[in-house]
């Protein structure tokens, strides 16, 4: 069975995302710049919550999409699995107590920012329509990335599935394309 | 067989992706606070565990504590240590002198308190200046306890305070410190301990004549992430600041009686501090 198309073959879409350390919500616009490449900047929120200060987010972020794709029918509609994509981006969060530039009572260079990091992702995609597709977001941020390739053992030892079941997070997010 | 191939590696993929999700956590952002640290790294729950220790231990007179601080961003070196010291019969338990994250993030804390649970002696932590930053007071509030609590073990007396002077306010609290190193009718006391993430400030070193005239006999803190010893010429009391565990380094203290030793370890070697004597 052949692979969906998309309604355009390089185009911009509008992608909202839940969770995967990206905000409750996270609406980005996304474009296609060339095959395979996409660029995405995004606003999300946070809204108060026992676990969460309320707060708003800003990304810019970029994605691999990798051609490998699996096609099928169920359901009386084509389906395309498109199972690898890797992703990096730029979280900011906008909250009195967090900071990217340092404030004034501390002497330079003392903290690196709190209020920025930045944060690495794999998708998994499914088309299910020439224009709509929904994806599972497994992100890092990076401080976990940079402890596990430090020190590998640690997480192996304390965490299951090679020790990334400690550094991992789940989101569901989908994409319409114009 | 080609088909077989490529079913398996859907199949393969699907599943793997399917348990590995069951596992992952759906976490809102990296600034949540809702930080899974197990109670048996709070202060309330090593200062049971320690009492229980010593009521079962009887009077000593001589006995270590381990001096372990700024974990940060090494989890697993951390770790390593605690190990070590487990294996250290004599350390009846640990002083961790704060910065148990590097940016005050859930991840962070949790990564640490993993290391932390594997101790199977008393640990009590204090707050460092990085584990004060976002909403990280929050959450050390709740896993750990209180930023100046003080304990008895064996009649010496040690004192956690806070002073991080960028991230609070008025502090340390030296009224609470005065009214923790006096000692009060009936009771024996053999030795004063102060312990906090940073040793007293160049701006503040009036600290140093205060805990003197509170009654202290010596101080331990963490921050530098390398050793140092000093004493004020004209006050004379010792300050001890352990280097960070990245590289296996660590103190240990010795309670004679009366009589405190320090050792600057790394590794399984130690070998013995004595305090500068610098001026004012």
């Amino acid at each position: 069975m052949a692979p969906l198309a998309y309604s355009s073959e390089k185009g911009v879409y509008l992608d909202v995302q839940s969770g995967s350390l990206m905000g409750l919500v996270h609406a980005s616009a996304g474009y296609e710049y060339t095959d395979r490449h996409h660029v995405m900047g995004g606003l999300g929120y946070v809204p108060k919550l026992d676990e969460h200060r309320e707060m708003g987010l800003a990304s810019i972020r970029y994605r691999y999409q990798n051609p490998m794709q699996w096609s099928f029918a169920a359901l009386d509609r084509d389906w395309t699995i498109k199972p690898f994509n890797l992703g990096i981006g730029l979280l900011y969060a906008d909250h009195d107590e967090l900071f990217v530039s340092l404030p004034e009572q501390y002497p330079d260079g003392y903290y690196g920012p709190t209020g920025l990091r930045a944060i690495f992702n794999y998708q998994a995609i499914v088309q299910f329509d020439a224009s709509f597709e929904a994806y599972l977001d497994i992100s890092v941020i990076d401080f976990g990335l940079a402890y596990y390739i430090r020190e590998p053992d640690f997480f192996y030892e304390n965490y299951d599935f090679l020790g990334l079941d400690g550094i991992t997070n789940w989101g569901v997010g989908m994409r319409y394309w114009f | 067989m080609m088909i077989l191939n490529k079913f398996k590696l859907k199949l393969v993929t699907i599943v793997s992706l399917a348990i590995f999700l069951s596992a992952c956590q759906f976490e809102i952002s990296p600034w949540a606070t809702d930080v899974n640290c197990p109670a048996s790294v709070s202060v309330a729950s090593n200062l049971a565990k320690l009492e229980a220790f010593e009521a079962q231990q009887g009077p000593i007179t001589d006995y270590k504590v381990a001096l372990l601080s700024d974990p940060q961003m090494y989890p697993g070196a951390f770790e390593d240590v605690i190990k070590r010291i487990n294996t250290m019969d004599d350390v009846s338990f640990i002083l961790l002198s704060g910065d148990l994250s590097e940016s005050g993030l859930k991840a962070e804390i949790e990564w640490t308190c993993k290391a932390m649970t594997k101790s199977t002696k008393p640990i009590f932590a204090v707050i460092g200046n990085h584990d004060a930053l976002g909403f990280g007071q929050e959450m050390w509030l709740s896993v750990f306890g209180p930023y100046d609590f003080s304990f008895t073990y064996q009649d010496s007396k040690f004192v956690a305070y806070n002073d991080n002077k960028y991230e609070f306010d008025n502090v340390p609290d030296r009224d609470w410190l005065q009214a923790e190193g006096a000692v009060n009718a009936g009771e024996v006391r053999q030795n004063t301990i102060a312990v906090s993430h940073i040793a007293p400030w160049p701006h503040d070193l009036e600290l140093s004549q205060n805990f003197k005239d509170y009654g202290f006999d010596l101080t331990v803190h963490g921050h530098e992430h390398d050793f140092n010893f000093w004493q004020l010429s004209d006050v004379m009391l010792p300050h001890y600041i352990t280097s960070f565990t990245k590289f296996d380094e660590y103190g240990i203290l010795t309670v004679s009686g009366t009589d405190l030793s320090l050792e600057n370890c790394k590794g399984g070697v130690c070998t013995p501090a004595a305090p500068r004597t610098i001026t004012n």
